[in-house]
């Protein structure tokens, strides 16, 4: 982070929106109308405010395929890339009726045949129409997937750097790790290491759990301390230039039964080796849930894999959708966080995520924060 | 006069059972037999469902999916199995189901054959987010036609109170004021901004923050309108965003910081300065947005409209509007951070005549008021609307200011 409020570098934007242009085009999109985060980010290269969770659909970013021109939703132009002037920035607004008067007047709105959103709002449904007096209104979503799925090399490089931030800040609250602390401490130191390494927005906010000893995921309710033998989970989420970055491992507390934690670590171990083979190109993403069937374990409550980039991106890896992951091919330049977890009654969980790259041949793990081993 | 009782502690069970049947009135009033609701925010509302709230770009693949049935009391929650899930569910099981991907066909193709199950064929439905596999798979998600627009039906149930919701919004204030307490008492020339928001974010999580909601405000107020940041209205630009800069003495601060508690948000907003006392000029500054925030405190009650607010804080400021024109004079807040009632919007002067407002809703208050050469004043205060007048759910020192 620099002492002044910078939009991405040129390359990474240009690359990014050359990607979008290509997309909109293979999917005859005259105009996208964008209002999740990420996908603004992408065309635009513009740091917006961070808030948390989902946000209700506006139209905060306007791309034009015929001329190029990316309009946005900026009341001031701090951030700003210096290729989307003044005259294409239109102000918060709290009425509706005002965004159709800003975009109806973008030049090509007039004209446009499809327009893309990226999602929509039944109150947006009916009022874009006024704005595209001509179009048709079409799912845009796909287009955009399909640009992002795939990584520019500064893409890449903005991945390693948001992953650097979520490995420092996940050592920070493995260093304060002892009995008797409580889960908020962890988070709270965590979250701090993060936001003095320079990224005060988070991707996650549920950092650190004493992992159940009788349920294979609930969270132990009790006074959210860490006590003797707990295996506790911490994942570090961020989201760095935009990019987010995420590491989880977990580590266990003195006291408990050895040899029961060292076995839980060597399935842990022996999944991940499975997973990450199961990592390469052109292979179906349905590839990571057949590893867990391989390993004998049974598949975890939370997606094995999901893409890494500016937010969510393909593919997403879930027992909850096993025709997607089957139809869905990897590609070298897709970036993944992929979760290996592993649970033993009366012993607890061993989570671990790690984010991997996949390269024309093979793949390559990003993270490199260590494991506990014994 | 009676005044709203906010107990100490919010009573969860029976706060979701008021808001259950708040949100079915207003769905009865709007003529709406069935709610979806994809919003990380309305799920919250409708089924008391709260969780550390990620990352925007996440949250859409990874989010819980609440259905509400008008003659259910209870809702359906389709809930991402979170890493650390608590064990604990405000829902019967059986209206706790596996996770739903609204994001993919196949997800849509699986929640459409539940929600056949779950609502009535012909049943008037409203949703608040259409995601494209779902306007794909319309026909068979939105048998009944086009669904309206359930943010409609929200906006209408969670603009009052219960005093359960008080007292969680009151805690999550207070989270607040504790964490914001220690960053103000560490504040010195040389720190950087983003230092400000480490300690915050730790102190709110130690505090008993769920999670923060906004990436903090520490904004450098310009020396003069003309040598701050280019507008569209040509106004002060605000919030601007925190970097590496640091901080020198006698900088203004106007600060912004959020958090959430038990699904609820806090607002705190207060202006300080680095490493120094305010001069006289800016004591003024703090003088006249004390008079205005005064002007509109008393008119405020049960009754009064938007617009008798905005007239208060217009002839208090000699004739202009003390606030900035791409926000308000106030807002409220609930499991969202600004939601209504909103007063004194581009929305117009008639929404604002014709809002009234009533016993119940919580309104943050924050003129603005400005002078070149002082870095200006802004603070923000939340208030509760009684019958009679109003309650501060704050009582945070305006130092170095005033008290």
């Amino acid at each position: 982070m620099a002492t002044e409020v910078l939009p991405d570098d040129r390359a990474l934007r240009s690359g990014r929106r050359k990607r979008a242009l290509a997309h909109m085009e293979a999917h005859d999109l005259d105009v996208l109308v964008l209002g999740r985060s990420a996908n603004v980010r992408y065309v635009t290269g513009a740091r917006g405010l961070w808030t948390a969770g989902t946000h209700p659909f506006a139209p905060a970013a306007v791309v034009v395929r015929a001329t190029g021109a990316i309009h946005m939703l900026s009341t001031w132009d701090e951030g700003i890339p210096d290729d989307i002037p003044h005259e294409q920035l239109y102000g918060l607004t709290w009425n509706p009726m005002n965004w159709v008067t800003v975009i109806r007047d973008i030049e090509g709105a007039a004209t446009a045949r499809r327009v893309g959103t990226d999602t929509i709002s039944p109150t947006f449904a009916q009022l874009l129409p006024l704005a595209f007096p001509f179009a048709e209104l079409v799912d845009g979503e796909p287009a955009m997937r399909a640009a992002r799925r795939v990584k520019t090399a500064e893409e890449v490089s903005a991945l390693r750097q948001a992953i650097g931030v979520a490995e420092a800040s996940l050592a920070a609250a493995v260093g304060e790790l002892r009995p008797s602390v409580s889960e908020r401490h962890l988070s709270g130191v965590l979250l701090e290491a993060a936001a003095a390494g320079g990224v005060t927005t988070p991707a996650t906010q549920e950092v650190a759990w004493v992992t159940s000893r009788d349920h294979p995921w609930r969270r132990v309710d009790t006074d959210s301390r860490v006590g003797p033998g707990d295996l506790v989970a911490l994942t570090a989420g961020v989201v760095a230039g935009g990019y987010i970055g995420e590491v989880g491992r977990t580590w266990p507390v003195e006291g408990g039964d050895p040899a029961a934690v060292r076995d839980l670590y060597r399935r842990s171990a022996g999944l991940w080796e499975l997973l990450f083979a199961a990592c390469r190109p052109g292979a179906p993403a349905g590839d990571l849930l057949a590893a867990y069937d391989t390993a004998g374990e049974p598949l975890p409550p939370m997606p094995v894999a999901r893409g890494l980039g500016l937010g969510f991106d393909p593919p997403v890896v879930t027992s909850g959708l096993p025709a997607t992951a089957a139809e869905e091919r990897l590609e070298p330049g897709m970036a993944l966080a992929v979760t290996a977890y592993v649970w033993r009654r009366g012993v607890g969980a061993v989570l671990r995520r790690e984010a991997v790259l996949i390269t024309p041949d093979g793949a390559e793990r990003l993270t490199s924060s260590p494991v506990w081993k014994r | 006069m009676t005044v709203i009782d906010i107990p100490a502690e919010p009573d969860l069970p029976r706060m979701n059972r008021e808001r259950g049947a708040r949100l079915r009135t207003a769905m009865a009033g709007q003529g709406v037999d069935a709610l979806i609701l994809l919003g990380n925010n309305a799920v919250t509302y409708a089924t008391g469902a709260s969780w550390p709230l990620g990352d925007s770009g996440l949250a859409h693949v990874d989010r819980p999916v609440a259905v509400v049935v008008t003659d259910d009391p209870w809702p359906h929650l389709f809930m991402p199995f979170r890493e650390g899930t608590s064990a604990r569910s405000p829902l019967p099981a059986d209206h706790v189901h596996p996770p739903v991907y609204l994001e993919f066909d196949e997800g849509v193709r699986n929640f459409a054959a539940v929600v056949a199950d779950l609502v009535p064929g012909g049943a008037r439905v409203a949703v608040d987010e259409v995601t494209g596999a779902m306007r794909r798979a319309q026909k068979a998600l939105f048998p009944g036609g086009p669904p309206g627009d359930a943010a409609l039906v929200l906006t209408a149930a969670k603009v009052i109170k219960t005093p359960d919701e008080l007292a969680c919004i009151r805690t999550a204030l207070r989270i607040t004021e504790r964490a914001m307490a220690d960053v103000e008492g560490a504040l010195a020339p040389g720190m950087r901004q983003i230092d400000l928001s480490a300690a915050f974010v730790r102190r709110a999580h130690e505090h008993g923050a769920l999670a923060n909601v906004l990436d903090p405000i520490w904004q450098v107020m310009p020396a003069s309108r003309e040598a701050g940041v280019w507008t569209t209205h040509g106004d002060l630009a605000l919030p601007l965003l925190t970097t590496e800069r640091e901080l020198a003495r006698g900088d203004v601060l106007w600060t912004d910081v959020s958090i959430n508690y038990a699904g609820y948000c806090s607002d705190f907003g207060r202006t300080w300065i680095v490493g120094q006392d305010p001069d006289p000029r800016q004591r003024e500054q703090f003088a006249k947005w004390w008079d205005i925030h005064s002007a509109v405190k008393d008119v405020l009650r049960a009754g009064a409209t938007a617009a008798d607010l905005t007239r208060a804080a217009v002839a208090a400021n000699g004739g202009s509007k003390p606030w900035l024109p791409h926000f308000y004079l106030g807002h409220g807040m609930g499991t969202d951070p600004a939601e209504m009632p909103f007063v004194g919007t581009d929305l117009g002067e008639e929404f604002d005549a014709q809002l009234v407002l009533e016993a119940g809703m919580v309104l943050v208050l924050e003129p603005v008021v400005w002078e070149d050469g002082t870095g200006g004043y802004r603070s923000e205060e939340v208030l509760v609307i009684e019958e009679e007048g109003w309650t501060a759910l704050t009582d945070y020192s305006y130092a170095p200011y005033g008290d």
